[in-house]
């Protein structure tokens, strides 16, 4: 059992589908028990028991359309015409148009590729040296995972509801659980981005009634769209794949028809790339049913927490552990797969040791927002790499101050629960 | 993309990807269509179609699985590439071949079980909803997986050819 591991470990190393490994992995698994394999298909059917599920491709594919858009470039024009006026606004902006395109479009490195385009040149323009630009934009690329509808909050909500763990992981409470966190980012990097330009770097505008309202006009049909989202979500009026449902025809309508920016002839290519995305990570999840489900049976995650326990007393330790794992497991593999694989083994194991399912997933996802750029293999220091034109060591040396301010406000999210969950109680 | 001659094989290739993206993109459009009927029909009238939220949840699953078989054209499946990226220029095809055999014959067997699965169920004749049987909702996953392990089949003759071109110039 320990050679069927590693050989599976050596040839996803060797870089074949995760989705081919699982599977391999559940079929002998299953083989092993003496049980009928088609029992793998039946798994995999089981993608159909979850209704929340429809939300991940409709919100994949509005997110697809709005970076087709020139929705981004007005974002940018209405943070600036909001918050420029700030000392060391421009930073600000960047960071809050990213966080704010990423929670929308998911971290797939469409928030670099259009975002850093506009912010970068007005960044150094307005002062700030290149090293910390390209840091900023780079390390912005993930800001935004705890913030709805992010998909990754979807994928654990969806991943923890198929476990049995005694309490309901609702994907409404994930949905409110991140925003303290993620605003907690996104201050620490404002706080930062505002030190670092004192003295050198002037505010990019002086607070213009005429050009707040030019640009809230410019972006006055995009506006209410997170306020239908989110607003339908949390009072209650509308599930989250019906939200998602709401949004795929909201911009549809804005971007087709009214703003008209994006050609009908476009919409199958968009449609296509999009559910290449989706179809990656579903077929992982479908899959990785069958393997959960064997290694359920097979008692794993109770000999992993039997282990666990026999070396660790304190929730605290627990915790520093599952902080460092984490941060491995981000530079290894992306958000989806890492979800996908994981959850179902440290779920249990984090229950036991009495971590609220909730904060679990913020602190999982906190975690992995900054495995995107972290040496050697952080994603978004390729996507930037390429975009601007800069070796991946540039970015190495770039992306380090973002680095420790995010694993400061990561350490501040796990030690501190009530972070997370203290708006959901109050619900 | 190679340009060709038309027609042959490449010709035949080149109808083949559009029946996969068009199928894709029939399904996304299907699954939106329904989504929103469904909302609208209950804001604006209070009602609903009945079999509509198993349709979309079975949708997902096909469009899931459709989007994997694209994804699998275009070389674009979730791996850790670690490793492969700091293997030897030399090994690298090797490597390469030894991921094509392995998902091949992965997915061969997943799609022969669930070939199976969706005969018995056939046989059985349970309905998914409406007067759609399970069986059909579960044939994508034989489809899907079997298309995937002929892609990585022909992906597996190909590299496998080229190594023996390079190793004969050698």
């Amino acid at each position: 059992m320990i050679l069927t591991g590693i050989l599976l470990l050596a040839i996803a190393l060797l870089g074949a589908p995760l989705f081919a490994v699982i599977a391999a992995s559940a079929l002998l698994g299953f083989y092993r028990s003496e049980v009928d394999l088609s029992v793998v298909a039946i798994e995999i059917f089981r993608l159909t028991d979850t209704p929340a599920l429809v939300a991940i491709p409709l919100f994949t594919f509005t997110g697809y359309i709005l970076s087709e858009s020139r929705a981004s470039q007005r974002l940018v024009r209405l943070t600036d015409a909001l918050l420029g006026w700030l000392p060391g606004g421009l930073a600000i902006v960047a960071l809050a148009a990213c966080a704010f395109f990423t929670a929308l479009t998911g971290a797939s490195g469409v928030t670099i590729i259009a975002l850093g385009a506009l912010l970068f040149p007005a960044l150094m323009q307005a002062g700030y040296t290149e090293r910390f630009s390209l840091g900023l934009i780079t390390s912005s690329g993930s800001l935004g995972l705890l913030f709805p509808p992010s998909i990754a909050l979807i994928l654990y909500g969806v991943i923890a509801q198929q476990m049995s763990i005694g309490r309901p992981v609702l994907i409404d409470d994930l949905f409110i659980a991140g925003i303290l966190p993620g605003l907690l980012m996104v201050a620490l990097l404002s706080a930062w981005s505002m030190w670092v330009g004192r003295g050198a770097v002037k505010p990019s505008r002086k607070f213009s009634w005429c050009e707040a309202r030019a640009a809230l006009r410019d972006a006055m049909w995009e506006i209410p769209l997170p306020f239908i989202v989110l607003g339908g979500i949390y009072s209650g009026y509308f599930a989250i794949s019906e939200a998602a449902a709401v949004s795929v025809l909201y911009v549809l309508i804005v971007e087709v028809v009214i703003y008209r920016e994006i050609k009908l002839a476009r919409m199958p290519q968009i449609m296509r790339d999009s559910m290449v995305l989706v179809g990656g990570v579903l077929i992982i999840l479908s899959v990785s049913l069958a393997s959960t489900n064997y290694l359920v049976d097979a008692g794993v995650p109770t000999k992993l927490f039997d282990f666990i326990r026999g070396h660790i007393d304190s929730p605290l330790t627990f915790l520093i552990l599952l902080n460092v794992f984490l941060l491995v497991l981000g530079m290894i593999l992306d958000i989806f797969s890492a979800l996908i694989i994981i959850v179902p083994l440290i779920l249990p194991i984090a229950v036991g040791y009495g971590v609220h399912p909730i904060h679990l997933g913020i602190i999982f996802l906190a975690n992995m927002q900054i495995g995107y750029f972290t040496p050697p293999v952080g994603m978004n220091l390729f996507i930037a790499s390429y975009r601007f034109n800069k070796s991946i060591i540039e970015l190495y040396r770039a992306t380090v101050p973002f680095l420790v301010i995010l694993l400061i406000a990561v350490l501040i999210i796990t030690y501190w629960p009530a972070l997370s969950l203290g708006l959901i109680g109050s619900r | 993309m190679a340009r060709g001659q038309d027609g042959g094989p490449n010709r035949f290739l080149r109808v083949v990807n559009l029946i996969e993206d068009g199928i894709l993109i029939v399904l996304l459009t299907v699954m939106i269509g329904f989504a929103v009927t469904q909302i609208l029909l209950r804001n604006l009238f209070d009602t609903g179609i009945p079999w509509a939220d198993p349709l979309l949840r079975i949708l997902v699953l096909w469009v899931g699985l459709a989007g994997a078989v694209v994804a699998t054209r275009l070389d674009n499946h979730i791996s850790i590439n670690i490793l492969s990226r700091y293997l030897p220029r030399r090994i690298r095809p090797y490597a390469r071949l030894i991921v094509d055999v392995f998902t091949a014959v992965v997915c061969g067997v997943v799609a022969f079980h669930a070939a199976r699965l969706v005969m018995g169920e056939h046989e059985f004749g349970a309905t998914a909803f409406g007067v759609v049987p399970v069986w059909i909702a579960e044939l994508i996953i034989p489809l899907a997986f079997g298309i995937i392990a002929l892609r990585y089949v022909v992906m597996g003759v190909q590299h496998g050819l080229e190594l023996v071109r390079t190793s004969r110039r050698a």
